[in-house]
């Protein structure tokens, strides 16, 4: 009997180039116009845990106290009751948003955004998960002309064990979750990730026609001048960064994120969209403009980076101004920072790299982060 | 014609109530090159071996559940070999410890009535051809994993992934198959795949309750590869009808499925008939 062609690179690009007609025939011949997710390759895939796209507050309880068996039960029974929205649902609708935009412009290209929902879930959850993403899939927030579609089309349920080896197999660009555990083992791994942290019961008034996304400096974006203030002092940061003014400072995990973002933006640019593109990004620094800021700017320079807004705010608290830009995410590495942006009511994820998360208010405290609710 | 020799060294399942399993010399014992008169040294280690391995564990888990379980898996291997080497087929099943009942030699024009008159529940092979022609023929059939390491092909743990674009579709879905060239022979094909995987999801959704939701040692899965998120919703639904509530589901939707089914390492993937569409015009 033949040989399986599994093993062989040619006949496997053959079968998934297969695969890939396939799909586009299935979503071409469905009667809802529902879009087809892009092609993995092309697109900036976002896997979002299910906890951080749904609310699951009153199911993980059931778990923690009760046991997997019960859990996956009550959410059987439970299945065509949707879930609420969770912290990253906001910017999931965001980013279709986007996609809209960058669909009517080039409505042949695959450089779209690509939502996986990966989750260490049981399978049999995922009925329920299915049905929620259906609820909110059919109608929207957005303008109804949008006829925007929740395109989450990809998902992996590991039935308990780690999905984050399948980030990767995913393609997956930036991870979003609520467990800090999974997040770091996923930044190891070289995939930008961050924990997710529910802003509470704030009210807050995001835009729907555009996606804001916030970015600290410090760890964020770039890696090693974090280590120095901490370990040293203040004074022998300001040396360092005098010093090295001309020198690009290290990659941060979440660079790659704000990347994507800049080749998005710039594909509404090309069509003479820049004053209503749909995508808006923000630096949103401790750091003060005349001490970091020259060598800040020039990294961004450098790496090809537009920022739309940089704000250096030189020691002030970030909440109340992250409070006025209102972003669908904000990313820092200090808990510090996210707690202040989460007591106003902004959607904060915290990214765990570098000696910033060793450290809370001063204290070393070596524990990952976590959102416990 | 078949011979069918029972295996002495492993005690014979109740075939009427077991999960009777066919699968190819093949694929348990590697082919060799050359054929060299009179060796008698056993066989290389083959595809299928992790998947042996496996349903040993299940075998003996269901085992220490209940000692007189019947739902077991009953192992035949099919083989269409010449006859100077049926001895060292025997001899090298029994040198690795095979959890193999009977032995079935046939030619190869013969296998699917073999298949057929043994009341087989599953055919395997790492051949996607021969196992779509089984289940056209109305034999459940699965294909075995070619694993690229098999090193890391698990042993303690069966891991059976459901192919799930045909199962979850609409007859409206798949009416929409005719538009995209398949023959009404390869559309009543699917419908009798559909019928095989249905008879062999509902052996397994009761060997997998056997077992609570963490440490099985048997474990399901569903994989969509083109369809969308409600085919693969509604396969989950229709494999739950059946008795089968599988632990893991992984919905492609043209992603490229090799590094995804690298790291699910199924040991045995049940088609739904509809694997690869090249495989399909080839046959009509």
């Amino acid at each position: 009997m033949a040989e399986s062609k599994t093993t062989d690179p040619a006949a496997t690009e053959a079968g998934e180039e297969k695969d890939w007609t396939a799909t586009k025939a299935f979503f071409d011949s469905l009667k809802t116009n529902q879009p087809r997710p892009p092609k993995p390759q092309y697109a900036v895939t976002i896997a979002v845990s299910s906890r951080s796209l749904f609310n699951m507050v009153a199911e993980g309880k059931i778990y923690k106290e009760d046991g997997v068996e019960k859990y996956v039960a009550y959410q059987q029974e439970h299945d065509n009751e949707p879930l609420m929205p969770g912290v990253a649902f906001p910017l999931v609708e965001a980013l279709m948003n986007v996609n809209a935009g960058l669909r009517r412009l080039y409505p042949d290209s695959d450089e779209l955004f690509d939502i996986v929902l990966m989750t260490n879930n049981h399978a049999q959850v995922g009925v329920r998960l299915i049905n929620s993403i259906n609820h909110y899939g059919s109608w929207s927030t957005l303008s109804a002309i949008l006829q925007c579609y929740l395109t989450i089309e990809r998902f992996c349920m590991t039935g308990g064990e780690s999905p984050i080896g399948y980030l990767k197999a995913y393609m997956t660009n930036l991870y979003l979750s609520k467990d800090g555990e999974q997040v770091i083992e996923a930044i190891e791994e070289g995939i930008a990730a961050a924990t997710t942290f529910a802003s509470g019961d704030v009210e807050n008034q995001l835009s729907d026609t555009q996606l804001k996304v916030a970015f600290d400096g410090d760890a964020v974006l770039f890696s090693e001048s974090a280590i120095i203030v901490k370990q040293h002092s203040l004074d022998t940061f300001f040396e360092h960064e005098t010093e090295f003014e001309n020198k690009p400072r290290a990659q941060g995990p979440v660079k790659c994120f704000l990347e994507a973002l800049g080749m998005l933006q710039r594909k509404f640019y090309a069509k003479n969209e820049r004053m209503t593109c749909p995508i808006r990004t923000y630096l949103v620094t401790s750091r003060s403009a005349a001490s970091s800021g020259v060598r800040v700017l020039k990294t961004l320079r450098s790496w090809g980076l537009e920022i739309d807004e940089a704000l250096f705010l030189a020691g002030a608290p970030k909440g109340p101004l992250l409070q006025k830009i209102q972003p669908h995410i904000f990313f820092d590495d200090q808990m510090f920072h996210i707690e202040g942006a989460k007591e106003l009511g902004t959607i904060a994820a915290h990214v765990p790299y570098g000696i910033g998360q060793k450290y809370h208010k001063g204290i070393f405290t070596e524990q990952p982060a976590k959102d416990t609710t | 014609m078949d011979s069918m020799v029972r295996n002495p060294d492993v005690k014979q399942r109740d075939a009427a109530q077991a999960v009777v399993v066919a699968v190819s010399s093949d694929a348990i014992f590697t082919p060799e090159v050359e054929q060299v008169h009179g060796a008698t040294e056993p066989l290389r280690k083959g595809d299928a071996f992790s998947f042996m391995k496996a349903i040993q564990v299940v075998n003996e888990r269901l085992l220490t559940l209940n000692s007189d379980e019947t739902l077991l898996f009953d192992v035949i291997l099919l083989s269409n070999d010449s006859e100077e080497k049926h001895s060292r087929i025997i001899a090298s099943a029994k040198h690795y410890g095979l959890d193999i009942g009977r032995f079935c030699f046939c030619n190869k024009e013969d296998s699917i009535e073999s298949l057929q008159s043994n009341n087989v529940k599953l055919f395997l092979s790492t051949d996607t051809n021969d196992v779509c022609k089984a289940l056209q023929k109305g034999v459940p059939a699965a294909l075995l994993y070619h694993q690229t390491d098999p090193h890391h092909q698990t042993e303690d743990q069966l891991k059976v992934v459901f192919s799930g674009d045909v199962i979850g579709s609409s007859e409206e879905m798949l009416h929409g198959l005719r538009e995209q060239g398949f023959t009404e022979t390869q559309l009543q094909g699917f419908k009798t795949a559909k019928g095989s995987v249905k008879e062999f999801a509902i052996l397994m959704g009761e060997m997998r309750r056997r077992f609570g939701l963490e440490g099985s040692p048997l474990c399901t899965g569903l994989m969509t590869a083109w369809s969308s998120r409600d085919v693969c919703a509604s396969a989950l639904k229709t494999l739950r009808g059946w008795g089968l509530l599988v632990d893991e589901a992984f919905c492609l939707a043209g992603a490229p499925r090799s590094p995804i089914l690298n790291l699910v390492r199924p040991h045995i993937i049940c088609l739904d008939g509809l694997y690869h569409m090249e495989g399909f015009t080839a046959m009509s």
